[in-house]
């Protein structure tokens, strides 16, 4: 099977909830393929986005470029439905001033159909996630 | 259009009228009002406030210590991660007033590294008769400290949304700064 990125719009991918939002800089700007646009939190933490894959995958390495995010949760679901999420990743990260955050993150059990991914506290009032890459493999694709 | 939140602590001596100034913008009639006691003893006042000439608002969440006095370990919860600063002194109490740099060292030191947008509020000016605080040394104050100087009498309810108005819109302002930086980045 090949690799490829399964966090893109392009691939179907679809970020179905996020708590905030500025229309000017919406949640889909993290699955575009593009780091040059982005999401922004607009106030006050937690923060977080759910990814749905539409489709079982399993992810090997995700790859996160944000800004001023301190700590980072991800959880994932593997339920038809976006509901049953387990803790899988959990990463305080360091503030790069004056560039993006790049971080890797090789993951186990890699297994799912939804991300929830949270932004716990940030360096700064407001932080930015600019895109989020899953490599692996589709295990299978749902209707 | 964007809809910012955040959180405002009120800072000051006991009795300079932090509690009245939150309960008045709260029951003012205008859209939007929710109250929540929590069972802490905090008191949490939700207003969203309209940025003029913008079409975007900020959702102000203020924290109260509901009536109780504090001491450090509540007030650290209670003051944990701030958006902006309600500084609140009593113009017949000169001591509250001098007392206002030490409540925004505190405030500031819950952000260490980050501005805290704030607002300085002289209360209680119907008591004119009464009055200690010279003004022109409080908005000399404020304006060395970087914060923006009101005065009010909650009890006349006389200019109690200003200092709110402002915060909103100096959150906003920093908002901007920081999509312009976010933007710059690739
Ligand atoms: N005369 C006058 N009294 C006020 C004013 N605002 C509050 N007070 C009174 O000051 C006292 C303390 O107010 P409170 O809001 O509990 O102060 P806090 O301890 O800072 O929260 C109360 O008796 C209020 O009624 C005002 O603008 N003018
Ligand atoms: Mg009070």
């Amino acid at each position: 099977k090949m690799k490829t990125d399964l966090c893109l719009s392009s691939e179907g991918t679809e970020v179905i909830l996020a708590t905030s939002s500025d229309e000017k800089h919406p949640p889909e700007n993290i699955i575009d393929g593009n780091a040059e646009t982005f999401w922004t939190t607009t106030g006050m933490f937690p923060q977080e986005f759910v990814i749905c894959f539409h489709k079982h995958v399993k992810i090997e390495k995700l790859i996160i470029q944000s800004y001023l995010v301190r700590t980072l949760r991800v959880e994932k679901s593997t339920s038809k439905e976006p509901v049953g999420f387990q803790q899988w990743i959990e990463k305080d990260l360091v503030h790069t001033e004056g560039q993006l955050q790049n971080e890797e993150i090789t993951a186990h059990d890699g297994h799912a159909t939804y991300l929830r991914v949270i932004i716990q506290s940030a360096f700064d009032h407001f932080a930015s996630v600019h895109s989020i890459s899953a490599e692996g493999t589709v295990v299978l694709n749902s209707s | 259009m964007v809809k910012l939140a955040a959180k405002c602590i009120l800072a000051g001596d006991p009795a300079v009228g932090k509690t009245a100034l939150a309960q008045i913008f709260r029951s003012d009639g205008a859209h939007f009002q929710k109250n929540y006691t929590l069972t802490t003893g905090v008191d949490l006042v939700v207003k969203t406030v309209p940025v003029p000439d913008t079409g975007d608002s900020v959702e102000l969440f203020i924290f109260d210590s509901a009536g109780k006095e504090l001491f450090s370990e509540m007030l650290d919860k209670l003051w944990e991660s701030p958006n902006v600063l309600c500084l609140v002194y009593d113009v017949t109490n000169e001591q509250s007033f001098s007392n206002c740099s030490k409540w925004l060292e505190k405030a500031r030191a819950q952000v260490p590294g980050t501005s805290l947008p704030g607002v300085l509020v002289g209360n209680k000016t119907d008591l004119a008769s009464r009055r200690a605080v010279d003004p022109a040394q409080a908005q000399a104050w404020a304006l060395g400290q970087g914060l923006e100087c009101f005065e009010t009498s909650v009890k006349e309810m006389e200019n109690y949304e200003a200092p709110f108005r402002c915060l909103a819109t100096q959150f906003l302002h920093l908002y901007r700064e920081k999509v312009e930086l976010f933007q710059g980045l690739v």
